[in-house]
């Protein structure tokens, strides 16, 4: 029989303290951040032009992916504009994600290379990570004066002087070939202070042996750093394909006039466009069924990458880990021979 | 015990929670301006005391409103009247004219100003009313006034103010037709007329085209085929100088000359004017006549100073100082400044305006009347205002006693009126019928297709249409057939 002291004493859990004081978090991340997923999702199976949609199922999908009726511009307009989203968003990653990454790499290894002496790398590091910090409406605000379509942009003045003015920002290529350097102008900063610290991750004697045995520079990037970055790769791959597909800030900002240039409108940006652009009628419906699709791709791919990329050798040992254990039972069992 | 340390612990962690609430609330008002700071708070304070200390003021604003005629049916419960707006331009000035003329309402009016335009403007106005902060009274814009004086929620009608409708017979009545909802019902009224002409420059077009005063220049430029024949002259010349500014200064001048309104109940009208004007767009852009730069960019300005372009299509509100004009001179100093001239152009048009209406909201019913009275029916009043500010008021009589008067000298245009060969321009406009709820919307998607059309990036007029049509059809509450 406990006495009344014990029994208090039992009674006394701190555990609760440490749920009242993450409560806070659950509370905001349920408030603005659950509700507007869910939101999303509920949105998406719901009707247009009204700010109190009700639930009317797929027709929403329907519009977006089927292909529609010839003279039925509604659906038409809708399915075109996603699937132009989808098809720019893909350009303009594949273009930004190919050089930016061969760039940071370039730079990562050789500011982390022992035989690579530098002057003022810290410098150089800083520098190159600065186009991060700007925020993007400056950078689109910058690159609108410097490749403008006007007669009076910084291109035009230096190498059109008295002839027809170069037309980058509302031409297709040019458009989309600039948006991909600004993202690769902006991120190969972030993306090679990202893969510095894998290189560094990577244990010095490796290199020092690779050093000693004669190996040069090549050898040891794509015998020694290239496979053991591979985490880092497989990270830096899916973060930047996540954000590749929400891509909106600079395509939606770089345009003059009240009209988004249409190369390089993302996915993003119709979502943006279908539930904004009508003040009185929004057309949630369509934003919520965009949004849900681009998930859906996005989950796709990041299984598809972390599929392609994963550990074949692992695999292997477990399965023969596997195969051993079963022999050795069998064998224990049927008490039989092999041969 | 245990449960009210729960309760405690629980009340607590809610009570820092809802700090974050707290501060999404302001942030979506954004507001910019010194009177921000007091709109909240002095809204909610007890008004016990403040009506003691207008008590005295109402007496004198009876007699104004037995005048007007009708009853004001909003309380005066308020301190302040609060005035919401998108550009502090004009209600900054406005308040200051007002108030130095009543100086019973010194530091009764203020203004909330969202700072932002179009679109961006529209949103942050729903957000200060979802975010249930009482402005007064709003300023609206051309382009989204339907959207607020069609519903309730919103605006409240002037007769509540104690208005008539023949109270705004001395306005012109576009600006009426355009400020009356749907059921007829009187919602705003706006304290300017919007009318545009043809802004040129006096040095060149006495080089090239021999013009020397406004009149001579008008010839030129009279109707749509002598302006493209200008154009057409003025490129074979020498010196290659295109006639008009941009392509969406042109559309400014030739949406004016719609016959009808884009819907037809909700449904898409493409009538002959749409191939005339993407014709014309293509002719014009492909032959020089206007210049290639973007409207509102940096080379709309330029193109002002240096010989490019002979003049601009700008209406009231782009002439005064530090605006458009002023900006495409260079400023003070600048290498145009003063060498511009105004003539009526090929065809009367006006660009945008901004109307007062009244929230349901509204508890400074004598100000707001005041206010309201002031800048849109009273002559006298509006009058002084139009020389306070510069600008073309809303009310003929006052304009036309201005014009004839003459002490109105334009230092942007060389010492011009430009209200006398505006004021003609004003009475024609007519808009009734003509505008609908989406027109903003239908018109990027027109111009977007036609400017890609001039530049030749959409090969046929059959196709631009499509794209036209597709674009417009993604307007949820339109049909596209």
């Amino acid at each position: 029989m406990a006495t009344a002291a014990q029994r208090r004493i039992k009674s006394v859990s701190y555990a609760k303290y440490g749920y009242i004081f993450i409560l806070p978090f659950f509370i905001v991340y349920c408030i603005f951040s659950l509700w507007p997923l869910i939101q999303t999702f509920v949105l998406a199976f719901s009707e247009n032009g009204t700010r109190t949609p009700a639930i009317i199922g797929l027709d929403n999908f329907k519009t977006i992916l089927a292909t529609p009726a010839e003279g039925d511009f509604k659906a038409l307009g809708i399915h075109e504009s996603f699937w132009d989203g989808i098809k720019n968003t893909a350009i303009i990653w594949v273009g930004n994600f190919v050089p930016q990454i061969a760039l940071s790499l370039l730079l990562a290894v050789w500011f982390t290379d022992l035989r690579v002496k530098m002057p003022g790398k810290g410098f150089f590091k800083v520098v190159m990570y600065m186009p991060n910090i700007i925020t993007a409406a400056s950078v689109a605000g910058l690159f609108l004066s410097l490749f403008g379509d006007s007669q009076y942009s910084v291109i035009n003045i230096m190498f059109r002087e008295g002839e027809e003015p170069w037309k980058i920002i509302t031409s297709c290529w040019g458009s989309r070939i600039l948006v991909m350097f600004i993202q690769v102008w902006m991120w190969f900063g972030n993306t090679m202070i990202m893969l510095m610290s894998g290189i560094q991750g990577i244990n010095e004697s490796l290199f020092e042996a690779a050093e000693i045995d004669g190996a040069n520079s090549r050898q040891t990037f794509w015998r020694i750093t290239f496979p053991l970055l591979k985490t880092i790769m497989v990270y830096t791959l899916l973060t930047s394909m996540i954000g590749g597909l929400q891509m909106f800030d600079i395509p939606y900002m770089l345009h003059t006039g009240n009209v988004v240039n249409d190369y390089i409108k993302t996915v993003a940006v119709f979502v943006y466009e279908m539930f904004h652009g009508n003040f009185a009628k929004p057309s949630f419906g369509y934003s919520g069924a965009a949004s849900v699709i681009l998930f859906i791709i996005t989950s796709i791919l990041g299984a598809l990458v972390f599929y392609v990329q994963r550990d074949k050798d692992a695999i292997e040992k477990k399965r023969k880990q596997k195969e051993a254990i079963k022999e050795w039972k069998r064998k224990q069992k049927g008490g039989g021979f092999s041969i | 015990m245990n449960k009210l340390k729960k309760a405690l612990a629980l009340v607590a962690t809610l009570a820092i929670a809802s700090t974050a609430f707290y501060a999404c609330g302001n942030s979506s008002s954004t507001a910019d301006s010194k009177a921000e700071s007091s709109a909240a708070e002095e809204s909610k304070e007890d008004s016990a005391e403040e009506s003691k200390e207008e008590s005295d003021e109402e007496s004198e604003d009876e007699s104004s409103e037995e005048a007007a005629g009708g009853e004001n049916k909003v309380a005066e419960t308020g301190d302040k009247l609060s005035i919401l707006c998108w550009t502090g331009d004009d209600v900054e000035k406005m308040i200051e004219n007002f108030t130095d003329a009543n100086d019973q309402y010194k530091d009764k009016v203020q203004y909330v100003n969202v700072g932002s335009k179009g679109q961006e403007a529209r949103e942050q106005y729903a957000n200060y009313f979802a975010g249930g902060e009482d402005a007064d009274l709003f300023v609206l814009e051309a382009d989204w006034i339907l959207d607020y004086i069609n519903n309730d929620e919103y605006t409240a009608p002037l007769s509540d103010l104690g208005f008539t409708d023949s109270d705004f017979d001395g306005c012109y009545p576009y600006t009426v037709s355009i400020g009356t909802d749907n059921n007829g019902v009187l919602k705003a009224a706006s304290w300017q007329a919007t009318p545009g002409g043809y802004v040129y420059r006096t040095d060149l077009a006495e080089e090239l085209l021999g013009a020397k005063t406004p009149d001579e220049m008008q010839e030129f430029v009279k109707d749509w085929d002598t302006f493209t024949a200008t154009a057409k002259k003025l490129q074979e010349g020498d010196k290659k100088v295109a006639l008009a500014d941009t392509l969406g200064g042109m559309w400014q001048v030739w949406q004016y000359n719609r016959t009808k309104a884009w819907l037809d109940g909700d449904k898409l009208v493409i009538d002959d004017y749409c191939k005339d004007y993407a014709e014309l767009a293509k002719e014009y852009y492909e032959n020089g006549y206007v210049t290639k730069e973007d409207q509102w960019s940096d080379g709309w300005y330029a193109i002002g100073q240096d010989d490019s372009t002979m003049g601009y299509f700008f209406c009231t509100w782009c002439l005064g100082a530090g605006s458009m004009l002023s900006n495409a001179e260079g400023g003070e100093g600048g290498s145009t400044f003063g060498k511009y001239n105004i003539t009526a152009g090929p065809s009367g048009w006006a660009w945008g305006g901004s109307w007062l209406a009244l929230s349901p909201k509204c508890d400074n019913g004598e100000i707001a009347h005041d206010f309201v009275k002031y800048f849109t029916v009273d002559e006298n009043t509006a009058k002084d205002y139009a020389l306070f500010k510069s600008e073309f008021v809303n009310n003929p009589k006052a304009m036309k006693a201005i014009v004839d008067e003459g002490s109105n000298k334009n230092d942007l245009l060389g010492g011009q009126d430009q209200f006398s060969v505006l004021y003609e321009a004003a009475s024609a406009i007519d808009m009734d019928g003509k505008i609908t709820a989406y027109d903003s919307q239908i018109k990027d998607a027109f111009n977007n297709a036609v400017s890609k059309y001039a530049k030749g990036e959409i090969a046929s007029y059959d196709d631009m249409i499509n794209e036209f049509k597709k674009d417009a059809a993604k307007i949820e509450g339109i049909t596209v057939e």
